[in-house]
């Protein structure tokens, strides 16, 4: 499958005085699994309802293997959708269910059986097809809900928060699921969601939305490791800023030069980008930078203990001590010394660039 | 003349011995009456009720009853706080026949001057009322309808026509209509009543439910000409509507009162009663209310009226001569019937 | 400890305070018994025993004697004529109400909260003046010399009156009138608890808005439709005032011979009879529905 190229063109929407979107253009390759992220408000939900057709925007171009989709009615545009709540037609059946986007397109009933049937399979939930819907679990809904999306090989597959009503377990067990269906069937994915862990462990590209603008667009890997300003970075993981002093060429901390892999921006205001596990607990002055905190607590988690503790500038930050480490384990009030590698120590403006 | 002079003073000499011995003995006692409540109960209270209760020396409480059906529950419960009822004559004839009631004692109630159709054991009527034709001026400017036949006469009197949804009455109006003279009217021939109601069935364009709704009809000029209450269409005239009626070929029905049985106070109310059909009371009607009329037609001997009182009043000897009296033991005895085969023939 | 404890237990007793929690279930289950008592009494007061004596008094005839007599009585030519006018009337104002009241109430379950609850308040209005003045209301508007056929002569469109009122079409257009709300009322909730999202999933899947409508809307409100159009049917089946002030003497309501019976005849046990057939009927008929609602709502849905 090699259409399902997106692109979307200077988008604007605006609620009143609210801009929802604000000039968002933004490429989607065929084939990948992209994912909007953002806290609510960010126009993540409103982007997917432009391309899905729930929202007219004020302005733009929505293409779609190149034909203009922006006006185009939303059940003339093929696109499978999974819904938050899941949005199954409560008076039919499993079946039915799957089947209805097939009899609106008016396939044969003997075809119909068949590939309702194979969307079934595919998620699993063939054994329950002649269930009613209001008797299934969350997970089982989300999988029926799902295999309606696929049912018709959509080029186009949008999911909007799929996995927000699940309990934990469930929902990281269904991420591991969404992303080797996707590498399956290869359909062009875009995914909305406002859980990082969501958006690192499953997309292609994470286009980090705020505001109504995209502000990074890159692998999950670059997202989290080099952010291109404190909102991303803030956003990704458990992460304390630390805000650094310009001293001469370079940046100091704490009263120390900062040693730095990268060469940062040239902004006066920049912020040490802190991650627990990034903190290392062995380090050398001369080549790592140096991280000292004031230990609160310290609880028994069984595999490991957890460390609160408090940096310069009143951030408290929990770290993990587990029993190989050779460190001994700290106690509260005592002073920790932890370090971090230049190429751990990221500076970030308060803009992306 | 003189005669007669002499005849009337004897009467209400031993009239107010009666009332004064009665008076006497019934002192202190509370009649309880029920009537049909409004202002038809407070015009009865006024004209009949109260002088009465004064001439029987009793105190009169009133309440309201809503037709033969409370009535029967009250003297169920073996001990009724009602002791006189004030019901439509085929009612009374209906709970006489049912045992509701006390035996009237006629040597107390004096019947001399009532038609015969107008009491029974257990009840007398008290208060006439007349269905009269009625019809519209501004419609009939020549020439207008003058009877029954004329209503059933559609091509010389084209116009829409109302007709009440009970059957009593609009039985005898319908035979009238078809030539029955009026003094072999009973026992009613259902069949050819029903066959005439049925030919003016399409020129009947409203089957009416209540006075109230009978009066507007005519107000409205919903319809042309109808049967309808004298007392109703009297207001109608009253409120300036161009509205005409005439006793000619009405039919009397009447208003009556009965002892409910159990009642404790049955004596005071055989008293109580004596005093309402009495001729001086029931003289009092034609003045106080008019298009009603007295039962005892004695109390046209005994008052005085104006020429216009007598015109009105549709017991005045000439116009009670036009009309004739419903006979409550017929219907007693044939209401469901007739209501079924009436009630099936206006809604088909 | 814990064994002198089991010491002291009598042998057969088990588990501890098997007894005790017992009872003390028992005590608890006796207590929510016995907070519904009430409502129970009520019921039995207000519900089961008046119809009960109703259903009893059907039994007997007017001399009080045990008889089928008032049952007999309903195969009469009037009451089977009038019982079957009631159930055409009742269906009439019930579909008219259907016709008129669902695009009422599908536009309102489309507007915003705030303003459908403006405008139901209209809908309410009419419950807060009397049903006697809105029908005489009608009766000004629609007889002979009234509002509309004054205005249409005016026009010149029509040369006689149209006959409007005092008779079935007039009886129609008042009870219509009367019931609309209780059509409105119960449909508009069902309508508001259908989620938007139901309809963009269906736009989703392909349907056109009408279809999304037909397949996915109406199966859903398919039984805030049936409560509503029960409602109206069975208050239909008992209304007694507007027939017989805007039917003209025409319209033989069931309801109009259960007065009668009582007011005319002073005859309980017919007026019983009827109430009693009245209330088969109208079990059958609500039963009958909600079969068919049922129906509608999964043969749409596999449509």
């Amino acid at each position: 499958m090699t259409s399902g190229a997106v692109s979307i063109r200077n988008v604007s929407k605006a609620f009143g005085a609210f801009k929802a979107l604000d000039d968002v253009s933004l490429d989607i390759e065929p084939g990948e699994f992209l994912t909007l992220l953002g806290p609510s408000g960010s126009g993540k939900t409103t982007l997917l309802n432009v391309i899905a057709g729930f929202e007219r925007p004020d302005a733009g171009s929505l293409l779609v293997d190149g034909v203009e989709f922006i006006t185009r009615p939303p059940h003339k545009r093929d696109l499978g959708m999974v819904f938050q709540n899941y949005a199954l037609f409560p008076h039919m059946d499993v079946f039915n269910n799957v089947a209805y986007p097939l009899k609106l397109r008016r396939v044969s009933s003997s075809s119909i059986r068949e590939r309702v049937r194979q969307a079934l399979d595919v998620v699993q939930m063939a054994h329950l097809s002649a269930r009613r819907v209001t008797e299934l679990s969350g997970g089982q809904k989300q999988r029926v809900a799902l295999a309606r999306a696929i049912v018709f090989e959509p080029k186009l597959l949008l999911m909007d928060e799929p996995l927000s009503a699940l309990d934990k377990n469930l929902r990281e067990h269904m991420q591991i699921e969404l992303k080797r269906l996707h590498d399956r069937l290869g359909m062009t994915t875009v995914y909305v969601t406002h859980d990082q862990q969501e958006a690192l462990t499953m997309s292609d590209r994470v286009a980090v939305l705020r505001s109504g603008k995209i502000v990074q667009l890159d692998t999950p890997k670059t997202i989290y490791d080099r952010p291109n300003c404190r909102f991303v970075a803030s956003f990704m993981g458990e992460t304390r800023m630390l805000p650094v002093r310009k001293a001469g060429n370079g940046y100091e901390f704490a009263g120390r030069q900062l040693k730095l892999a990268q060469p940062p921006s040239a902004g006066a205001e920049q912020w040490l980008v802190v991650r627990p596990e990034r903190l290392g607990w062995h380090g050398h002055d001369e080549r790592d930078n140096r991280i000292e905190g004031l230990v609160v607590d310290v609880v028994y988690r069984g595999d490991s203990h957890s460390i609160a503790l408090k940096l310069p500038g009143d951030h408290e930050i929990s770290i993990r001590h587990t029993p190989v480490q050779d460190h001994p384990l700290p106690e509260p009030g005592q002073t920790l010394t932890l370090w971090l590698t230049p190429q751990a120590s990221v500076l970030v403006e308060e803009t992306g660039a | 003349m003189s005669l007669k002079r002499l005849a009337i003073a004897n009467l209400l000499g031993a009239a107010t011995a009666l009332l004064m011995a009665s008076s006497a003995m019934a002192a202190g006692e509370t009649l309880t009456i029920s009537g049909f409540g409004g202002n038809l109960q407070k015009d009865l209270r006024a004209t009949l009720w109260q002088p009465a209760a004064d001439a029987a020396g009793v105190t009169l409480s009133e309440e309201t009853q809503d037709g033969l059906a409370s009535v029967r529950v009250q003297v169920q419960s073996g001990s009724p706080t009602w002791d006189i009822v004030h019901l439509g004559a085929d009612e009374c004839a209906v709970g006489g026949k049912e045992g509701l009631f006390e035996p009237l004692d006629y040597k107390v109630i004096k019947t001399d001057g009532f038609d015969k159709k107008a009491y029974g054991d257990h009840w007398i009527a008290t208060n006439t009322y007349s269905v009269v034709l009625a019809w519209r001026t501004d419609v009939y400017k020549d020439k207008h309808p003058t009877s029954w036949k004329d209503f059933w006469d559609v091509k010389a009197f084209p116009g829409r026509r109302a007709l009440s949804t009970y059957p009593q009455e609009m039985m005898e109006i319908a035979l009238l209509g078809a030539g029955v003279s009026k003094d072999k009217l009973y026992p009613l021939d259902t069949k050819l009543s029903l066959e005439k109601l049925k030919e003016i069935k399409p020129d009947i364009s409203v089957w009416w439910s209540s006075g109230a709704q009978s009066a507007q009809l005519l107000k409205d000029k919903e319809v042309d000409m109808m049967a309808i209450w004298g007392s109703r269409v009297a207001s109608v005239i009253k409120d300036g509507a161009p509205v005409e009626f005439t006793y000619d070929n009405g039919i009397l029905g009447y208003g009556c009162l009965a002892i409910l049985k159990g009642s404790t106070h049955v004596a005071a109310a055989q008293k109580f009663i004596a005093g309402v059909v009495s001729p001086e009371i029931q003289a009092r009607i034609p003045e106080m209310m008019p298009y009603y009329g007295p039962t005892n037609s004695l109390a046209f001997k005994v008052g005085k009226f104006s020429p216009e009182v007598l015109a009105k009043s549709n017991m005045s000897p000439e116009n009670v001569a036009k009309q004739t009296f419903i006979d409550a033991n017929w219907w007693r005895d044939n209401n469901e019937l007739v209501r079924e085969d009436y009630s099936l023939l206006i809604s088909n | 400890m814990t064994t002198v404890a089991a010491d002291l237990l009598p042998p057969n007793a088990g588990v501890l305070n098997a007894g005790l929690l017992g009872g003390d279930e028992r005590r608890q289950r006796l207590a929510m018994f016995g907070l519904s008592v009430p409502a129970l009494v009520l019921v039995a007061l207000v519900l089961l025993v008046p119809f009960s004596w109703l259903a009893w008094l059907s039994f007997f005839d007017a001399s009080g004697a045990l008889s089928g007599e008032n049952y007999a009585r309903l195969l009469r030519p009037a009451y089977v004529n009038s019982f079957l006018s009631t159930l055409q009337v009742s269906a009439a104002v019930t579909a008219i109400c259907i016709l008129l009241g669902y695009p009422v109430a599908y536009l309102l379950s489309q507007l915003p909260q705030r303003v459908a609850q403006v405008l139901l308040v209209f809908i309410i209005l009419p419950f807060w003046t009397s049903v006697l003045v809105r029908t005489y209301a009608w009766l000004v508007l629609l007889q002979r010399e009234g509002v509309i056929n004054t205005w249409l002569k005016q026009l010149g469109l029509i040369s006689e009156s149209l006959p409007l009122v005092n008779n079935l079409t007039g009886t129609i257009i008042g009870m219509v009138h009367v019931m609309l709300p209780f059509l409105i009322l119960p449909l508009y909730s069902s309508m508001r608890a259908i989620d938007p999202v139901y309809l963009r999933a269906a736009a989703n899947c392909g349907a056109s808005p009408a279809q999304s409508f037909r397949q996915v809307f109406l199966p859903l409100s398919a039984p805030g439709l049936g409560a509503g159009a029960a409602l109206t049917f069975v208050l239909c089946l008992g209304f007694y005032l507007t027939p017989a002030l805007l039917g003209g003497g025409r319209v033989a309501m069931w309801s109009t011979q259960i007065a009668d019976a009582v007011s005319k005849f002073a005859n309980w046990g017919a007026a019983s009879a009827l109430s009693v057939a009245l209330l088969v009927v109208t079990g059958i008929i609500l039963w009958a529905m909600k079969w068919a609602v049922r129906r509608l709502g999964s043969s749409l849905g596999e449509g």
